[in-house]
């Protein structure tokens, strides 16, 4: 062995590893594979209560009265608990306050909350439950959206009618006309976000009348400012601590079981856990808004668009939740990534006695993404160019206008996205010798090959990054720097939820990055800090990941001042532990610097502010940031039994700046999966208002035999807005990958297939 | 769940006189549909009687060249075996093509003979069926009805078996072998699951005090078999429609076919017209189709599962030419 000689001057410090850019191992990941990660369920406290809520089996009915006496005669039980025990306000919403915490006198779909229980047995609770009497005079469900805003003699679910919002959004010439026109009308199952995790968390009442909240959610401030009132409690006597989270995907941004188990608490002055079942988390969270389009798209003889006309119905079901804003987004992003210099789209968004819809990854965009790629393949076969063609002709690009008049002021690789799936290599075409698992039909020995037809379709889609139309969307950052056994460690406090996306390992590669420390430690999410916003809208490496730069922008320059009074020199630097300086090289270590002081600052950082639309044109600088992404599918088709399999997904993805790589494919993968699902199997049936198929027997998700392998090209074109250039990664890849699987399958089957999900018999035909 | 109470039984006399002593009881298989049905209320027994210590997993070569399977072996163990494998690989595939791994870990031959169905609103409290309520009515026939049968339906029920395995053993000949305190009786699988009729909520002809202790095959058809299965996704869901085919073919014509659906039929549904009309039939497609077809001659549909009709032809058909 030869000794190894240093040829070049050593670096001045050890480099950090794991910062920004880097992929570090993220600190739940083993404990989640090894089953040990702590959930909101494992909750656990001596002496607690277990809670459980009676929902109703009616999608509307009227409620004559409610005897909760059967319950409290059971042994073991410590309280029953109706309307009229509801402390303060009978009434949370995220954009409408019209749901109520336990129903009075109407329930308006099936699984409202009725009733609530505690007793000292799970089991105990359950029977409890079951034992209230409840008098209902049962109504005819409304289950359609068109019909409940414009049906005759239809009844009002909500004082104000039955439509949320209307949104139209008028732009360009609306009696433009044009040489090739194209319509039709898309359908949109309801789709779950199917987490693993149910609803669940533990209330403990504190001893100044308070409540310490334990709970697994999205947003801990949103969920504070409604828990509050309807407890009739100040809001900082409600403390909430975020429990592990078993996935999320929006349906936890909505309040489900956290103002029930406080109602109890606080009731028996015990701690109470609460923890859905399966099939009751089918009720206890909002789902993806079902939506009927109606799309024209009228081109030019070469294809480029002169007009898109739209009407959208969303069913928000029985509470608004997000309705509002997922109508915006629709109709907003509602001609998708394209150049359209005349629109006319009109979004409604309908109370019906469905489930109630709110938030789901994608959020609005998922909807109008499959109606309109769908109708560019339309146009492209109307016209005779090929797929990809056709949305290189019209593809949305830096300094194009959305048909809100919203300038495109950043980034919007269209063209090179769709390029780079479309000239990926093709999978190899299938030989004779298959594994009978990558055929369609997968593991059932369904087909050796005979039958099966390959089609390649494409899908490209747009989505709003961050909390649009003028809303204060900001995240707070507490960062404490002091010195540990010796060594610097910076401790990052925020109140942002980590659901399973990484964000807990992205505060801490920030920290690094920006303190030049090595040790990093996150404190659990809670209240005691301000508002982080939601875990949603693919905001939070934004917003959050923009307060943490903040605040350790403000602890470094406190250290600055520090080594500026020792040294006398100002071309400061932190780096590897140590404060450095461009001039003189090292020049102590951090740690000396700091000696026995902690630098603490706490930073609030808001993006550039977005602005409302004009209700009556749709007009406005809605959004903050767009993201874009691609996807090329390939499947195999047998066409006599319906089947498909996917072959490959490509997908093609602009984030800014890949802040964490392997956390962007994973989410990539992730949400392309998403998509997939609801391209063929994921929907919440319903008949009469009711879930037929609450669990995940009947609920299908993919498995990973559905799953294909995926070639992935990120593109880092930073966005100069945005914290490090970064751009919100989550849910564009969930957008277009629905529409890619189905063009594929038309591909296939040169079927129309406008509903989704596509199932074998949509395939084979009756 | 009810609180109940559990007995396990260490050998077979043992296990009779459970069943027969104490009131309202079930045997207890792998747990993996009983346990279930309890927690949602649908099956409550009084006592469980855990059956899965009996010697009664074994499969035994027969003199005639058969194999009798012991009623508590384990599926994933029905499925590894050799002999099963080699010889009966339609059970082999049957099986494999249901559920997941480990489910199949746990449950028992005797148990997916005994499934209940997975009519969604069987499943529902709230939600009228015959099956689970004798004389309510039945909310599938006028309801969602997708995943029901075309084949067997009475005015009462329209629910579907949801065995595969049953299926193969349907196509096979099997036999089925019940004990009770009155002695041992041999029924052939098809006549074991009965049509609903006005009583769907009495599924099989098993009594109350009886047992289940083996299923026989008698030696393998001649030629080839498999069972294939068409559903909603790649693995871990139920048949919308499975074909369990054994086919032998000499000088261009069908000179043995065994043939029996699943998905389709009230119960695992050996299809003795389309058999009829296949034997001695050439093997082309024009016969299996007219054979798929005349079986699915009196198939009578739901507003939701009407393209199971299409779908079980096709089925038949693709499964047939892959074999010839
Ligand atoms: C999510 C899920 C997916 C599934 N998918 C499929 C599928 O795709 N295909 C498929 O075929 N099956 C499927 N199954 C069903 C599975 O095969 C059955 O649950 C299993 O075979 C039942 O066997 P067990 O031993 O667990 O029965 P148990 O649950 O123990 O018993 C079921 C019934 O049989 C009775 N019983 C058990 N053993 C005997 C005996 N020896 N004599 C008399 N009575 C007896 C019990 O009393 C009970 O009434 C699925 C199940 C689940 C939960
Ligand atoms: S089909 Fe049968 S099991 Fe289903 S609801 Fe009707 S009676 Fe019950």
């Amino acid at each position: 062995m030869t000794q190894m000689t240093r040829t070049s001057n050593p670096p001045l410090t050890t480099p950090i590893t794991g910062g920004v850019g880097e992929s570090p191992l993220r600190p739940d990941g083993a404990l989640k594979v090894r089953g040990e990660f702590a959930y909101s369920s494992d909750l656990w406290a001596d002496n607690m209560l277990w809670g459980v809520t009676l929902r109703t089996p009616h999608p509307y009915a009227r409620i004559r009265s409610i005897d909760v006496g059967p319950a409290l005669a059971l042994p073991g039980v410590y309280a029953a608990l109706t309307h009229e025990d509801v402390p303060g306000q009978n009434a949370y919403g995220l954009e409408h306050i019209d749901q109520p915490v336990l129903a009075v006198d109407v329930v308006r779909y099936q699984g409202e909350a009725v009733a609530i229980v505690a007793a000292d047995h799970p089991e105990t609770a359950r029977r409890a439950a079951a034992a209230i009497v409840v008098d209902y005079e049962v109504l005819e469900p409304v289950d359609n959206a068109e019909t409940a805003i414009f049906g005759e003699g239809v009844p009002k679910l909500h004082e104000g009618g039955n439509l949320v919002r209307y949104v139209p959004i008028l732009f360009g010439d609306q009696d433009a006309t044009a040489e090739v026109v194209v319509s039709g009308t898309y359908e949109v199952g309801m789709q779950d976000q199917a987490f693993l995790g149910p609803e669940s968390g533990m209330a403990v009442p504190a001893e100044d009348g308070g409540v310490d909240l334990y709970v697994a959610t999205q947003w801990l401030h949103v969920d504070q400012q409604q828990i509050a009132p309807a407890l009739n409690l100040p809001q900082d006597k409600v403390r909430i601590t975020l429990a592990g989270v078993g996935g999320a995907f929006g349906a936890r941004e909505d309040l489900s079981m956290q103002v029930h188990a406080c109602m109890l608490a606080l009731h028996t002055n015990k701690p109470v856990k609460m923890v859905y079942t399966r099939e009751e988390s089918f009720f206890g969270h909002v789902h993806r808004h079902p939506a009927v389009m109606h799309y024209e798209h009228g081109a030019d003889r070469d294809g480029k668009l002169v007009y898109v006309r739209a009407k959208m119905f969303l069913d928000g079901g029985a509470y608004a939740s997000s309705t509002g804003a997922v109508v915006a987004n629709a109709a907003t992003l509602g001609v998708g990534p394209y150049n359209v210099p005349n629109v006319k789209i009109e979004g409604w968004g309908a109370y019906t006695n469905n489930p109630p819809c709110g938030a789901m990854r994608g959020f609005g965009a998922v909807q109008a993404c499959f109606a309109y790629e769908s109708q560019m393949d339309k146009l492209a076969e109307a016209i005779g160019v090929d797929p990809v063609e056709i949305r290189l002709r019209n593809a949305l690009s830096e300094g194009s206008v959305m048909p809100t008049g919203q300038l495109v002021d950043s980034a919007a690789p269209v063209r090179e996205l769709m390029e780079r799936v479309r000239d990926k290599p093709m999978p190899p075409a299938r030989t004779s010798e298959v594994d009978i698992r990558t055929m369609p039909g997968g593991a059932s020995n369904t087909t050796h090959g005979e039958g099966v037809v390959r089609g390649v379709g494409y899908g490209v889609g747009i989505k709003n990054i961050c909390f649009s139309e003028g809303f204060d969307d900001y995240s707070t950052a507490r960062v404490r720097l002091e010195v540990i056994g010796g060594e610097p460690v910076a401790m990052v406090h925020t109140a942002a939820v980590e659901v399973g996306q990484g964000l807990v390992t992205l505060q801490a590669q920030i920290a690094r990055t920006e303190l030049g420390v090595q040790r990093v430690t996150i404190q659990p999410a809670d209240t005691s800090v301000g508002s982080a916003g939601s875990t949603s809208a693919s905001r939070q490496s934004y917003v959050t990941g923009g307060a943490v730069q903040s605040a350790c922008a403000a602890v470094r320059a406190e250290v600055f001042d520090l080594a500026r009074e020792r040294f006398g020199v100002s071309d400061l630097a932190l780096e590897g532990g140590k404060v450095v300086s461009a001039s003189r090289g090292v020049l102590a270590d951090l740690s000396d610097v700091l000696g026995d002081r902690a630098v603490e600052h706490t930073r609030e950082y808001r993006h550039r502010p977005s602005f409302p639309i004009d209700p009556l044109t749709g007009q406005g600088n809605a959004h903050v940031q767009y993201g874009f992404a691609a996807h090329r599918a390939v499947v195999d088709v047998d066409v006599d039994l319906g089947l498909v399999r996917v072959v490959e997904l490509a997908c093609a993805q602009d984030v800014g700046k890949a802040m964490n790589p392997d956390a962007v494919i994973g989410q990539i993968q992730g949400g392309s999966a998403q998509g997939l699902g609801l391209a063929v199997m994921e929907e919440i049936q319903l008949s009469g208002a009711k879930i037929r198929n609450p669990s995940f027997t009947d609920y299908l998700i993919p498995t990973i035999l559905d799953m294909p392998p995926m070639t992935i090209d990120v593109l880092e074109l930073a966005d100069p807005n945005a914290p490090y250039g970064l751009r919100g990664v989550g849910e564009p890849p969930t957008i277009s990958s629905t529409p890619a699987i189905v063009a594929a399958i038309r591909d296939a089957t040169k079927l129309a297939l406008k509903r989704i999900p596509v199932r074998p018999e949509h395939i084979t035909g009756t | 769940m009810r609180t109940f109470s559990y007995v396990r039984a260490d050998d077979v006399d043992a296990a009779l006189r459970a069943i027969t002593d104490e009131p309202n009881a079930k045997f207890l298989g792998g747990g993996t549909n009983l346990v279930d049905l309890m927690r949602e209320d649908i099956e409550r027994p009084d006592t469980v009687v855990d059956i899965t210590r009996l010697p009664l997993a074994e499969v035994e070569e027969l003199p005639d060249g058969g194999v009798r399977i012991g009623a508590l072996l384990r599926n994933s163990h029905l499925a590894a075996h050799p002999v099963i494998r080699s010889r009966y690989p339609m059970v082999a595939q049957a099986v494999l093509s249901g559920a997941s791994g480990q489910l199949r870990n746990m449950a028992t031959v005797g148990g997916n003979l005994m499934q209940r169905t997975r009519c969604l609103y069987f499943y529902d409290d709230a939600a009228a069926c015959n099956k689970r309520e004798p004389g309510s009515g039945c909310a599938a026939i006028g309801g969602f009805s997708r995943s029901h049968a075309v084949l067997g339906a009475s005015a009462s029920c329209a629910a579907t078996h949801p065995s595969d395995l049953c299926v193969a053993l349907a196509a096979l000949d099997a036999i089925v072998e019940l004990r009770s305190s009155r002695g041992t009786r041999r029924v052939p699988l098809v006549d074991f699951h009965r049509m609903p009729g006005d009583t769907p909520e009495i599924e099989t002809v098993l009594a109350d005090d009886e047992l289940i202790t083996a299923v026989e095959l008698p030696p393998p058809p001649s030629g080839v078999s498999r069972y294939r299965k068409v559903r909603d996704r790649a693995s871990y869901a139920f048949a919308l429609v499975s074909v369990a085919a054994a086919l032998d073919v000499q000088d261009g014509v069908v000179s043995s076919i065994r043939l029996a659906l699943g998905g389709v039929g009230t119960k695992p549904w050996r299809a003795y017209q389309a058999e009829r009309a296949l034997l001695g039939a050439p093997a082309t497609e024009e016969s299996f189709r007219a054979a798929a077809r005349a079986e699915l001659a009196d198939a009578v549909s739901l507003p939701h599962n009407e393209f199971k009709i299409r779908l079980a032809e096709s089925t038949i058909v693709a499964v047939l030419r892959g074999m010839s």
